[in-house]
Order: structure tokens, then C-alpha cells, then sequence
């Protein structure tokens, strides 16, 4: 019998985690599938570029966040031609998900989307994800300052708009 | 460190003492800082209200199946997508692939690389790299420029990898190389099918494998003839 290989298994173990960064990063859960697929091929195709006893992980979730940005930068020259997603998919929940969200809950998504991307991935790495700065920091190559100054305008935008009514 | 970052950091468990017993004292003197404090942990809250269920949330068998899946077959993934959901605009993988398959198809000409030796590799050290006359020819030809030559450039790109990316296609095979150091190291090289001649392959276009395998590394769009002008002039770096 063929025995599992861990590298794979490692990527399996992480598929929650990446959805729920995908769709922190995106505008929708089939977008955020889509994502995560496609960090998957990447991970594989660069698996000799992993180094077995570092965090997987970390390593997963930039390669999703630069293809992410990769997107972004596509994503940002097709909409000066096309009509944006619907709304329905834009606020991100499918439709007969079991996945629900209250009101309140709600809101704060609608936020996070408001966000610019930049603040919303140290957000979400942070805050949601339970990086800490300097992971953060090499995982985005960006100064520490940055992430912490990045981290504090996200959040206090965050709050003001959660706190609108 | 701004105050606000180290009140921030504080509150994230960032602080080493004993900067965090003094924040931690200044916070539970000052309602208006212990406030904000709560504010912003019931925010944090919020956020893994919302996202959290989603990492509790049963993932897509595609997902799983993605990992396991034999690299070969990535390809069929492109086409699953595109069946699933047609309309939608957001589909950065399907068109790299047209990008790069509508660039590839119009370079395609010439002849196998050196008469002296029939190889366009070479081995060293376990990395497959260009062959000399390979190895000038990507460093010297453009995809923008249709200039004669053994080897036509297909498309060049920048991935997260390496410094460039270049596809590149000929009579006997095609294949992508990206720069290390002062070598092209070869990523994949597919041999074309016994039989199949130059009007063959300008009908069928990229290689299968090939634009598989441009389609997982391709970092943004392809260079335009201006970029691809720009990082010729700097070696390719």
C-alpha cells in the first residue's frame, strides 16, 4: 500500500486555514476555491523549494497571498471593462451555505471587503489567522513597522466602520 | 514604535516585559484606553465569528482531490473551472494560458539548436541547464522580434521563482528556462511528437505541457515588447 506523504498530508491538514485566509483576501467563497486551488498547484510544483522542519504553513500561505496579488493586479485591469461580480457574490456567503452570518457579523465583512487589500492581509494574518508580527513580517517581506503600522490603521478603520449604524 | 503600535502590540501579545506590565498598568489607570482595549478585542472576536466557520466548514473535495492530483493532470483543472462557471470574471488562470498560447503560436519557426551536438541541454550538478547555442539564443532573441535564428522565444515573463521566465519553441521540442545566474536553467522540456512536423505545431500551438506548466508559474501578464526590450538590456536580471 502506497503510504501518504507528508508534504501532502501537510497541505490537506491546511486547507481550512488557507479558505478562511482566501476568503479574507477575496470577495467570495468560490473566488476564495479558486485561490486556494491555486495555491495548491503552485505548492506542488515548487515543492523542492520547501524546506522540510520549516512552517509549511507560512510558506503555503505566501504563496497564496502572491498569487492573490497577482490577481488583484489582472483582476483591477479587466474591471475597467466589465461589470463587477453580483451582488449576491460580492458580499461573499453562497447562497444555501450553511455557513450564516447574524446581522452584526455581517457587518463586519462588509468591512474587512472596504478594506484596502494591504491592511486586510496584515488583518487577517494577524488577527484571524494568529501569525504574529515578525512571521508576518518575513512571510510578506515587509519591515516590521510596516505590518505593526499597517495592522493599526486596519483595525481602527475597522472599528469605525463596524461601529456605523 | 508609535504609542498607538505599542498599545496595539500589547494587546496582541507582541510586548516583551517589561514594556508590557508598563502598558498594562497604563491601560488599567486610563477607562479611555481600557475601553479602546475592549473595543478592539470584541472586534477580534467579530472577525473569528465570522471566519472561523469557515475553517470548521467541510472543504470542497476538488480541494483535497487538487493535492493529490499527479502534476500531469493539472491541466484538466483549467477546463473543469471553465465549464463550471463560464461567466465569471474572475479567471486569472484561464487567461494566462490564452495569453500565453496566443503569443506562442505566432513565433513558432526554425530549426534544432547545434549541428555539433544534437542535445539542447546539459546536466551539471543535478539542474538541467541550456546548451550553449540554447543558452545565447535565449539570452539574445526576443518574443517581440522575429528575427531568424534556431530558436524562437514564445513569451517572457517574471514568476516568484526566478529572475525570468522564458518559453521558448522549436522543431524537436519546446520548453521554458528561467535565469540563474548566468545560465538559463531549464524548468521542463517536452519533446514533440515523433512525426509531427512545423505545420503541425503552428497549428496546435503551445505544448500542452508547456503552457501547463508557464500556467503555474507565470507571475502576472506577460512581458510586453517594451518590458521584455528592458530586461534584455539588464541581462535578464
Amino acid at each position: 500500500m502506497d503510504q501518504p506523504l507528508p508534504f501532502e498530508n501537510g497541505l490537506v491538514e491546511l486547507l481550512p486555514r488557507l479558505r478562511r485566509f482566501a476568503r479574507a483576501l477575496t470577495h467570495g467563497m468560490a473566488d476564495a476555491d479558486d485561490l486556494v486551488q491555486m495555491a495548491i498547484e503552485r505548492a506542488l510544483r515548487s515543492k523542492d523549494q520547501w524546506q522540510p522542519g520549516t512552517r509549511l504553513d507560512s510558506w503555503t500561505y505566501r504563496i497564496m497571498r502572491n498569487l492573490w496579488i497577482d490577481t488583484v493586479r489582472s483582476r483591477a485591469r479587466k474591471e475597467t471593462f466589465e461589470a463587477p461580480p453580483e451582488e449576491a457574490e460580492r458580499v461573499g456567503i453562497d447562497p444555501g451555505q450553511t455557513i450564516e452570518a447574524s446581522a452584526d457579523l455581517q457587518r463586519v465583512m462588509n468591512a474587512m471587503e472596504r478594506l484596502p487589500g494591504e491592511q486586510r492581509e496584515v488583518v487577517a494574518l494577524i488577527l484571524i489567522e494568529g501569525f504574529g508580527y515578525k512571521e508576518v513580517s518575513e512571510m510578506l517581506d515587509l519591515p516590521i513597522g510596516t505590518v505593526s503600522s499597517r495592522l493599526v490603521r486596519g483595525r481602527t478603520a475597522l472599528l469605525a466602520m463596524v461601529g456605523e449604524r | 514604535m508609535s504609542v498607538d503600535e505599542k498599545f496595539f502590540a500589547w494587546l496582541d501579545g507582541e510586548l516583551s516585559e517589561p514594556e508590557a506590565a508598563e502598558m498594562a498598568a497604563k491601560v488599567a489607570a486610563d477607562p479611555e484606553l481600557a475601553r479602546l482595549a475592549g473595543e478592539h478585542q470584541a472586534l477580534q472576536s467579530k472577525l473569528k465569528g465570522v471566519f472561523d466557520p469557515i475553517a470548521e466548514a467541510p472543504v470542497p473535495k476538488r480541494l483535497i482531490d487538487a493535492v493529490h492530483r499527479p502534476l500531469a493532470q493539472v491541466i484538466d483543472f483549467q477546463v473543469a473551472k471553465k465549464a463550471r462557471e463560464p461567466q465569471r470574471p474572475w479567471r486569472p488562470a484561464a487567461q494566462w494560458a490564452a495569453i500565453a498560447a496566443t503569443l506562442v503560436v505566432g513565433f513558432f519557426a526554425g530549426t534544432l539548436t547545434s549541428r555539433q551536438n544534437d542535445s539542447p541541454v546539459r546536466i551539471q550538478d543535478g539542474a538541467v541547464y541550456a546548451s550553449a547555442s540554447l543558452n545565447e539564443a535565449l539570452y539574445s532573441s526576443l518574443a517581440s522580434a522575429s528575427t531568424p535564428g534556431s530558436v524562437r522565444i514564445g513569451l517572457t515573463f517574471r514568476d516568484h521563482t526566478c529572475s525570468d521566465g522564458r518559453a521558448s519553441t522549436e522543431t524537436k521540442s519546446s520548453g521554458l528556462a528561467c535565469r540563474n545566474g548566468d545560465r538559463w536553467q531549464l524548468r521542463g522540456l517536452f519533446p514533440a511528437p515523433e512525426g509531427q512536423g512545423d505545420a503541425y505545431r503552428m497549428a496546435a500551438g503551445m505544448d500542452p505541457n508547456l503552457a501547463t506548466l508557464v500556467n503555474s508559474t507565470i507571475a502576472g501578464d506577460p512581458f510586453d515588447p517594451t518590458q521584455e526590450k528592458a530586461a534584455q538590456r539588464q541581462g535578464w536580471k
